[in-house]
């Protein structure tokens, strides 16, 4: 620990907390996060020892490293890359304008981390803005893999409670356990038209059913032809028969047609519809991404 | 589109071994079919044979190879009955036995007694293979159970250890493996090959039971999972009398490694006709290497207590952070 000298909290993670420090013989900047370890019976928290397990694996461009994991007086601390700030503190700054380039840099390496996590097995889902880091050269990662899970490694059922309310898709908040990738990519979705919207959350529910209402009365109330078997999902009820918004050029009034089509294929309540990473970073919206960013 | 979640019925015990008896079970299990190039078991944890021996030098000064590799197969089936014990998956046994000779591969028995290591590598891998916390409590009790009732000829006295130990070993296992918790498996691969070589329901049986015979073997630390499978349905297919050396022969993999692979199972099967744990495994524990420091045995009057008594902890030995360990 004498390694860093801690300059300044950033902020909660999932399960402790998170200082920004300097490496004393680099002079590099890291963030540090603190792993509590309350619980005397289950030793180091296993949100912990997915971002340890996973992060080890996952090394790209678009996803956070983990340099050094760090082990004294029965305390632990992860070492990270630092990033400047996340995407939440990147609106607020924003004062309701953003560049449309930047939205697409932005969305594309969102996807491009997705494709390589998904790629090797690994459901992020917890996407949201808190959890993208962005750097001031434009770099945007994925951050916060304390509930992510390989989903090559298997679970009894996946715990319904996770992902954060406003980026839930439709079948997890109907209680589906066994979701895959796609669940990603509804998040992914979400966070598209918050871009789009320079920070404007799309559905910010209050509640389960105010999430539900707020999905189907921009997309339409699915049907057993659109979303076959899904009133069997266990927490199922009945909404009334919203008919889709025509168009979402009302909801994102900044992005362009081939902007709003890929939204669109993300934002499919049968999650079997839904664009996988890799076809939503080949569709026509990215055909003018800025080369710059590919090699980003 | 993966499928993300295989229920595969098994018409026989997944954690049978050649050595032990069949029980019926229905079981899921799951795998990684391969290891991807930038794995950490691929990049870190695929070692060479002279660099084991190397490593192991320490404790082969003190003990032969042969019996350096019945200590190892002593705590294999410590952790195999243990996880059974605690109602785990094969898979998370498995992993967890990787764990214990990734550390030894790279540690002494005189750092870390593995009888305290190996509960240790069951409470992590459970976690990791997100099979969920166990207990540390129910940990500990379920080892003072295990090595009264099914150890005895290997230990006199009570498991010594508490969950403060294990929670500090803990740290110091994860630390020396680098913090490389994601272990593939030979399981999924095979169930992949043999669903395309065919004979499933007569091969998958036998060849699943090498598989778990070959984690008492170096096999799991040299060779990537895929040809442990391979070996293993190879081997199932001569017990089996199957003729398939075409299908191996258009695999397109290394039939070299595949023949060393069967050695070592060969040796293993060769030296279990005659080894008898009950009677060498208590002289084997008394040589092998030990940490300087051994954990203080509970005072003979509270030997009779309740093991779920939490105050226990607190009459163990002073130097109770080191206890087991040498750092």
């Amino acid at each position: 620990m004498q390694k860093y000298e801690k300059l300044e909290k950033i902020g909660e993670g999932t399960y402790g907390t998170v200082f920004k420090a300097k490496n004393r013989e680099t002079m590099e900047i890291v963030a540090l996060k603190r792993v509590r370890l309350d619980d005397e019976d289950e030793g180091v928290p296993s949100s912990a020892l997915r971002e340890i397990c996973l992060l080890k694996e996952l090394k790209h461009r678009n996803i956070v490293r983990l340099y050094d994991v760090l082990h004294s007086d029965k305390k632990l601390t992860l070492v990270f890359e630092h990033c400047d700030q996340d995407l939440k503190k990147y609106f607020d700054s924003l004062n309701g304008d953003i560049d449309l380039e930047v939205v697409k840099s932005f969305m594309f390496q969102l996807l491009r981390g997705l494709a390589f996590c998904h790629g090797h097995n690994v459901l992020h889902r917890d996407l949201k803005p808190q959890n993208l880091l962005i750097n001031k050269t434009g770099e945007l990662k994925l951050a916060d893999f304390g509930l992510a899970r390989a989903f090559g490694i298997p679970v009894k059922c996946y715990s319904a409670e996770v992902v954060t309310l406003w980026y839930r898709p439709p079948d997890v908040l109907f209680g589906a356990k066994l979701y895959n990738t796609s669940i990603d990519m509804w998040s992914a979705g979400c966070i598209f038209a918050e871009l789009a919207n320079a920070g404007r959350p799309l559905f910010p529910g209050s509640d389960v059913d105010d999430q539900l209402k707020r999905i189907f009365k921009l997309l339409g109330t699915p049907t057993e032809d659109t979303w076959p078997n899904h009133s069997q999902l266990p927490d199922y009820k009945p909404f009334p028969m919203y008919h889709a918004t025509t168009s979402l050029a009302q909801v994102v009034p900044k992005l362009n047609a081939k902007g709003r089509d890929l939204l669109q294929r993300l934002l499919i309540c049968n999650p079997g519809l839904r664009l996988s990473s890799d076809e939503a970073m080949a569709h026509s919206y990215f055909n003018d991404l800025n080369p710059s960013v590919r090699n980003l | 589109m993966i499928s993300f979640r295989i229920f595969e019925e098994l018409n026989f015990s997944e954690s049978e071994s050649l050595v032990s008896g069949p029980t019926t079970v229905i079981c899921n299990f799951w795998s990684h079919l391969n290891l991807d190039c930038i794995s950490s078991h691929w990049q870190q944890w695929i070692l060479d044979r002279q660099d084991l021996i190397r490593e192991r030098q320490h404790d082969l000064n003190i003990v032969t190879e042969e019996e350096h590799q019945k200590i190892l197969i002593f705590f294999c089936n410590f952790m195999q009955i243990l996880g059974e014990q605690l109602k785990l998956r094969q898979q998370v046994i498995a992993t967890a036995i990787v764990y214990f000779k990734r550390f030894y591969a790279r540690n002494s028995m005189k750092c870390v007694d593995p009888l305290l290591l190996a509960p240790t590598a069951i409470f992590l891998a459970s976690k990791v293979e997100e099979f969920g916390v166990i207990s540390n409590s129910r940990l500990v009790n379920t080892c003072h159970q295990v090595v009264k009732n099914k150890f005895n000829y290997a230990y006199t006295q009570e498991f010594p250890y508490r969950t403060n130990h294990i929670l500090e070993c803990e740290f110091y296992l994860l630390e020396n493996m680098d913090c490389c918790l994601i272990v593939y498996q030979p399981y999924r691969p095979l169930i992949y090959f043999v669903q395309d070589l065919g004979y499933e329901e007569q091969l998958l049986p036998t060849a699943w039971r090498m598989v778990n015979d070959s984690l008492r073997t170096d096999c799991c630390l040299m060779y990537p999972p895929y040809q442990i499978a391979l070996a293993c349905l190879q081997m199932a297919c001569v017990v089996m009398q199957k003729d398939v050396k075409s299908w191996f022969a258009e695999l397109g993999v290394d039939l070299e490694k595949l023949q060393e692979i069967c050695r070592y199972m060969l040796n293993l099967y060769e030296f279990m006709k005659t080894y008898d744990e009950k009677k060498e495994i208590q002289a084997l524990l008394a040589k092998m290497p030990k940490p300087k420091t051994q954990p203080s045995r509970p005072p003979s009057s509270q030997q009779t207590q309740d093991p779920n008594n939490p105050n226990q902890d607190q009459n163990v030995g002073q130097n109770q952070q080191q206890i087991g360990m040498n750092a």
